[in-house]
């Protein structure tokens, strides 16, 4: 749809021009970060955020704000793994964590469509009840002792492809085929882009609202399981901060938190920028501190390079 | 009712039964009567025009034929059966598409996916769309009408004219048998208004009513069928084209009823306060010259759309101006809001609640805030200081309020005004724009407010008064220049002053 039929027009030149020149300033201030290993590093540490990145796309399309999404992922992936040790069961685990996820996302949906509270605030809310749950239920302890398939997901391989790659590109076509290909998809660009045609269309936007949440807490629990076997363990406070990477992928990809204007192939690129940023930082032995000044840094520079494009005719 | 009201004309040619017929329509809003016994009749194949003044009810009609809102009383009839219109479902199911002027497009999506949206054909799998159907059918309806582009397209990318042509694809695109239009070509070049013409021909023919609202007469005469005249929510009138001129349908638009007596003492005007010469700004308004002289209330009319907030925003600054000046008291016009501020220009807006007030702050904080720094050079509030200024204001203007720590969201109307007014005053604007200052304010309120702008050119201001009810600029204004397509057509001295003079010279011929 849109972003397919725009071959000619970049949508994010911005973002592109940055991650030129942050390959080229690595490749060249680094020695390792070119080498296959290392690129393949940036795939596995991004795949986690990609899985709450593409959803919290869906939720700014409709002019919301998911703030609870790193807390959902830490009590998700807690809740996965006390599951896992009490039942041995994969599924139960994984069932659990999205079960979990998919509760908070109604419940913040809840309150953002039926009760009309701003998304900010409703997820500011949330974020502190899923925050304290995860701390409670462990009493701040990692969680550890997990099953093989737990592990699987993050340090397996298929066919030779790690798992984590291949749930990237399964959750990127998904939710792409869900965005462009789906009434569903019309919808959610709708939501943001005029309510009220959605209301002369008879179509009910509170549900379809809500689900948006919903998909976003599923997709935390997901993520919560690829956390977990990233960590060995179910770690209460593993996302803190992940809503702030999720939100400032989704804004250097070029999606508007206005009018329902997006692009999920933006989200992927902001992600990897992200990935790239990180992991440069790290070969330079930069504090993982300064890293989150630097992606704030990166969100401010790109938008003022954007800014300066579109003002200046 | 309905029948007896009927004029015999009408009833000579109406052998087939109505495709849809209201009876006794009524709807109010808190404050206003919007439609008062409204009936009104439509025929297949026929195109009906609806004329009447801003606030004369035609939009509140057209919320209830599509569902928006539901009548208070009255009845429905579709095709002679009662039927009930109570959501946009209803709506559809009988055939009825509205056209507004406000579009109901989603600006990211493509124009496929808005032609269809919520409608779209389902795909094989679950929640699938059929894409290839989808683009089919878009192609269809577009060809249809002439239209030739990309059904991808983002109808963000489309000019007005464009995103007008998508909306009534997608009317069509419901297979409608009744398409109501509000001013569909307000925004189209005469080739896509004549294509639009055509298709509108092609429609009658096969079938399909069409209600359609216009300001311009040349367009009543062509295309009407049939013409009902609406005043202040009641139907004047319903007949044929053959049965009226325009100057005698100007004159069912604007009536004698309104009873209106301001007290407005008229003077002599002094020196010249504003003058606006070859005006042009982004916002489109062109080549706009007006003058506002001391002690004169100078009315800016002409139909909604016609570019009177823009010529306002302009002067005062807020809108980039492109071309031409503004002097205020003989100094040229920084154009910015905080330069108007600095030379004692004031621009009221038409809404208060949004760009007016702080609704949840006190009546006192309100009437201060655009003074602090004249009041308090040092940036230090004086509470004692602050509170004398509100008071005096308060007094000065009548504004009914507990106290100066009352909520201004708490207060009625025409006080919320007031302290609009009143925030000013204490600024010490001389001169003051005033948007619609009179919109959903009661009739007692009304008078108040008009009481204290008199006052305020009695003590030497000056003010441009924009307004939509003609009446009220009748008797109010010294003089007021008349807009048109974003330009002013003509300016009316208080002796040329009358509502038949404005709306004919606002109207397109």
């Amino acid at each position: 749809m849109t972003a397919l039929a725009l071959p000619g027009r970049l949508r994010a030149p911005g973002l592109l021009l940055m991650l030129a020149v942050m390959l080229g300033g690595f490749a060249f201030a680094t020695r390792d970060f070119t080498t296959p290993g290392n690129l393949l590093n940036i795939l596995l540490q991004s795949s986690v955020l990609l899985l709450i990145a593409l959803p919290m796309t869906f939720v700014i399309l409709t002019e919301g704000l998911d703030l609870s999404i790193g807390a959902v992922l830490s009590l998700c992936s807690v809740a996965l793994a006390q599951t896992a040790l009490a039942t041995g069961s994969f599924m139960a685990a994984l069932s659990v964590a999205l079960l979990v996820g998919g509760l908070i996302g109604a419940l913040n949906g809840g309150l953002v469509a039926y009760l009309r509270i701003p998304p900010f605030v409703a997820t500011l809310g949330t974020l502190g009840v899923a925050q304290s749950l995860a701390l409670i239920v462990t009493g701040g302890q990692s969680v550890t002792g997990l099953p093989d398939s737990v592990l699987f997901v993050y340090g397996g391989s298929v066919l030779g492809v790690r798992v984590p790659i291949l749930l990237m590109i399964a959750a990127y076509a998904l939710m792409h085929t869900l965005l462009y290909r789906t009434r569903f998809g019309s919808y959610v660009f709708a939501l943001g882009g005029n309510r009220e045609a959605l209301t002369l269309a008879g179509v009910p936007w509170r549900r379809i609202l809500v689900m948006v949440y919903v998909l976003a807490g599923a997709w935390a629990g997901l993520a919560g399981l690829l956390m977990a076997g990233r960590l060995n363990s179910g770690h209460p406070t593993a996302g803190i901060g992940m809503e702030f990477d999720a939100i400032a992928a989704v804004a250097l990809g070029g999606t508007s938190f206005e009018r329902g204007n997006g692009w999920l192939m933006g989200t992927l690129l902001g992600v990897l920028t992200i990935g790239i940023l990180r992991n440069g930082l790290n070969l330079l032995a930069v504090s993982s501190a300064l890293q989150v000044c630097c992606i704030g840094l990166l969100v401010i520079l790109t938008f003022t390079l954007e800014a300066f494009r579109t003002q200046t005719p | 009712m309905s029948a007896a009201t009927k004029t015999p004309a009408l009833a000579a040619a109406s052998l087939a039964p109505p495709k849809l017929e209201l009876r006794g329509i009524c709807k109010s809003f808190p404050g206003v009567r919007a439609l008062n016994d409204v009936s009104f009749s439509i025929w297949p194949g026929e195109t009906h025009m609806l004329l009447g003044e801003n606030g004369a009810g035609k939009s509140t009609l057209m919320k209830i034929l599509c569902g928006a809102v539901s009548a208070d009383s009255g009845e429905i009839l579709y095709e002679n059966r009662p039927t009930t219109i109570a959501s946009p479902a209803d709506a559809r199911r009988l055939g009825i598409a509205v056209i507004f002027q406000e579009f109901s497009l989603v600006p990211h999506l493509d124009i496929a996916h808005n032609i269809f949206l919520g409608r779209a054909p389902r795909g094989r799998l679950p929640g699938a769309i059929d894409r290839a159907r989808l683009y089919a059918d878009t192609r269809r309806v577009l060809d249809m009408i002439g239209f030739d582009i990309d059904p991808r397209e983002s109808v963000h990318r489309l000019g007005v004219a464009q995103q007008q042509m998508v909306e009534i694809a997608k009317a069509l695109s419901q297979k409608a048998r009744i398409l109501v239009m509000d001013e569909p070509t307000a925004s189209l070049s005469d080739r896509e208004s004549e294509r639009l013409f055509a298709m509108m021909a092609r429609l009658k023919a096969d079938g399909v009513a069409i209600v359609y609202i216009s300001h311009r007469m040349a367009e009543v005469f062509a295309l009407g069928d049939r013409i009902t005249v609406l005043r202040d929510g009641k139907r004047v009138r319903s007949l044929m084209p053959h049965e009226a001129t325009p100057d005698e349908l100007v004159r069912l638009m604007v009536g004698r009823t309104v009873d209106m007596t301001y007290p407005r003492r008229f003077r002599a005007p002094g020196a010249t306060m504003l003058e606006v010469r070859g005006l042009s700004a982004a916002s489109g308004v062109a080549g706009v010259d007006l003058t506002v002289r001391e002690g004169e209330i100078v009315g800016l009319c002409g139909l909604v759309g016609s570019g009177r907030t823009e010529v306002a925003r302009a002067i005062f600054g807020a809108d980039k101006v492109t071309s031409g000046e503004v002097r205020v008291f003989g100094r040229v016009h920084p154009g910015a809001p905080d330069g108007s501020t600095r030379l004692g220009m004031a621009l009221i807006p038409e809404s208060r609640k949004s760009e007016g007030l702080a609704l949840i702050r006190t009546v006192g904080d309100n009437i201060l805030l655009a003074s602090l720094p004249s009041l308090f050079p040092s940036g230090l509030l004086r509470v004692g200081a602050g509170r004398d200024v509100a008071l005096q204001i308060v007094k000065r203007l009548g504004i009914v309020a507990t106290s100066l720590q009352q909520q201004v969201g708490m207060l009625s109307g025409g006080n919320q005004q007031k302290v609009v007014i009143g925030k000013w005053l204490a600024a010490k604007a001389r001169l003051f724009i005033f948007d619609e200052p009179t919109r959903g304010i009661d009739i007692g309120a009304k008078a108040q407010i008009f009481a204290v702008i008199d006052e305020l050119v009695a003590a030497g201001a000056g003010v441009l008064m924009i307004s939509s009810e003609q009446a009220e600029i009748v008797h109010v204004c010294d003089r007021a220049y008349v807009m048109r397509g974003k330009r002013i057509v003509g300016e009316l001295g208080r002796a040329e002053l009358s509502e038949e003079n404005i709306v004919r010279l606002g109207m397109h011929q």
